[in-house]
């Protein structure tokens, strides 16, 4: 009946996959895990019971790769192809929105840097209270690990502004104008959530 | 207005595709309510440059003059604008004249903007209503949907929206906001309806509706004022819709 033959049928697919993956588990996980380690501030023995808890339940390896390592390596992949397909041209045309664009991929690649960072230091590392404290003690290990939760945030908020584009739930500008608003502030309390966890380690 | 005596311009010259690109200056007389149409034909006149050297008349294009056929688009102090509704007295000076960067160049401030119309083609954004016989009146269109449709249909293919966003580049297929646009367009026509899964089928194709960044610059660049974006989210859910739909029944 339709004569559009499509010539890659799996690029809508993907893309969509993309975007949910930023959401769901990605942006969801990101969520849990700062609240989670809210726990740091009850000091170091507390912290270090939970994470130990954790490692220890069964299966835990498994949870991990199918709600933390697969979905974030297929959305930074992607997300990689998105950054090299797209050329910025705030300079010329200076939009807040034409900014955040540039801030969306910006973020992405600093949390990429982050994670590996994070991940390879405290997962296959030595995951406790005193190694992170040591790491947060340099001035650029603290600066490193604050924006990296701030990015990491923004990436997350600003990529649920456009979340709602893609998926066709805010259509007119007002509505658009009223999302960024809530996301922003979404943003502020995450990011406050994030840093306040990276203050229990100062001590 | 003693200074505005005369009009200073910097254009960017290339005299053909694979030519070496230059920027030639021109110092011409004012005159009031020139354009940048109008300054052009003076250099034209009198092709030399604002230091005295001779040199060729500077090669654009336009058409209709009144900001309808988009013809003569270009960058005119790096934001992409038609020449002919440039006003001189509302434009910095030294004027600065430069082709559009998303196209292939012809010469000097023409290009190519063949690929929109391809673009176009792509989605099907036409309404067939050829046959064997009369196909007799089509349905009614209800008059707020006209409203709002008449608005998309003010697109002149540009190119403004084209050359201000980030994902319309040498490294991506993205056929761009216009052509979206025109797709919400076809699709609103009672007559056009009937062949909506052909456009909206074309859109999820590579280079398609998934391939804008969201960075929205190209509803502020229109002239037209089309509501580009809010055609791109509406698009969004239809594709959506129209996508699940037809993986479902498969
Ligand atoms: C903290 C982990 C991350 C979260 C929570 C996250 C979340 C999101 C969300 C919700 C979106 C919006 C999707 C949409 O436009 O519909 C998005 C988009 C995007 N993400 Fe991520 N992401 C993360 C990590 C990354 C990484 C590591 C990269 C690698 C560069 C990346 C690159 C991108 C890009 C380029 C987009 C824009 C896609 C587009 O415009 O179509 N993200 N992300
Ligand atoms: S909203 Fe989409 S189409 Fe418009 S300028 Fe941004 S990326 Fe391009
Ligand atoms: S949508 Fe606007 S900017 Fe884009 S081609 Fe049409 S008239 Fe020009
Ligand atoms: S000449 Fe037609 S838009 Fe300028």
């Amino acid at each position: 009946m339709s004569t559009v033959q499509s010539q890659s049928p799996y690029h809508f697919l993907i893309r969509r996959v993309h975007s949910l993956l930023g959401l769901l588990p990605i942006g969801v996980f990101l969520t849990f895990h700062l609240l989670l380690n809210l726990t740091a501030r009850s000091g170091p023995a507390a912290y270090d019971r939970v994470i130990e808890t954790m490692r220890h339940f069964p299966g835990i390896i498994i949870v991990e790769l199918v709600v933390i390592f697969i979905p974030i390596t297929l959305h930074a992949v992607y997300g990689a192809w998105v950054v090299y397909t797209g050329q910025s041209n705030v300079l010329r045309y200076g939009y807040a929105r034409n900014w955040f664009y540039i801030l969306q991929r910006i973020s992405g690649i600093y949390t990429v840097i982050f994670i590996l960072v994070h991940v390879s230091a405290l997962r296959f590392g030595e995951a406790n209270f005193a190694s992170l404290q040591h790491f947060v003690a340099n001035p650029w290990g603290l600066a490193f690990y604050a924006l990296g939760i701030v990015l990491a945030v923004f990436h997350f908020m600003n990529g649920l502004w456009a979340f709602a584009i893609t998926w066709g739930l805010t259509i007119g500008p007002r509505s658009q104008k009223i999302w960024a608003y809530v996301c922003g502030v979404l943003f502020v309390v995450m990011s406050v959530v994030g840093l306040a966890d990276l203050s229990a380690f100062l001590r | 207005m003693a200074e505005n005596k005369e009009i200073r311009l910097k254009i960017r010259r290339q005299d053909g595709p694979d030519k070496p690109s230059r920027w030639e200056e021109f110092t011409i007389e004012y005159h009031p309510k020139m354009n940048v149409i109008s300054c052009l034909m003076e250099i034209q006149k009198n092709p030399v440059t604002a230091d005295g050297k001779k040199t060729t008349a500077v090669v654009w294009e336009c058409n209709c003059l009144e900001e309808v056929c988009g013809a003569c688009s270009m960058n005119i102090n790096g934001q992409a604008r038609q020449a002919c509704s440039a006003l001189i007295d509302q434009l910095e000076q030294p004027i600065v004249l430069a082709p559009l960067t998303k196209f292939p160049l012809i010469r000097d401030l023409m290009v190519d903007r063949q690929i929109m119309f391809d673009n176009l083609k792509k989605v099907h954004a036409w309404i067939p209503i050829d046959g064997t016989y009369s196909l007799g009146p089509g349905p009614r269109m209800a008059e707020v949907k006209r409203q709002w449709a008449y608005e998309l249909s003010k697109c002149m293919t540009c190119g403004c929206c084209m050359e201000a966003c980030p994902q319309v580049n040498s490294r991506s297929k993205f056929i761009g906001p216009a052509a979206i646009s025109q797709v919400r367009l076809f699709n609103a026509h009672p007559t056009g309806e009937m062949n909506k899964h052909e456009r909206l089928a074309a859109l999820l194709d590579d280079g398609g509706i998934t391939d804008c960044g969201n960075a929205q610059n190209c509803v502020r660049a229109c002239p037209k004022n089309i509501p580009l974006t809010t055609s791109i989210a509406d698009l969004n859910r239809e594709t959506n819709k129209f996508a699940l739909n037809r993986w479902l029944r498969k």
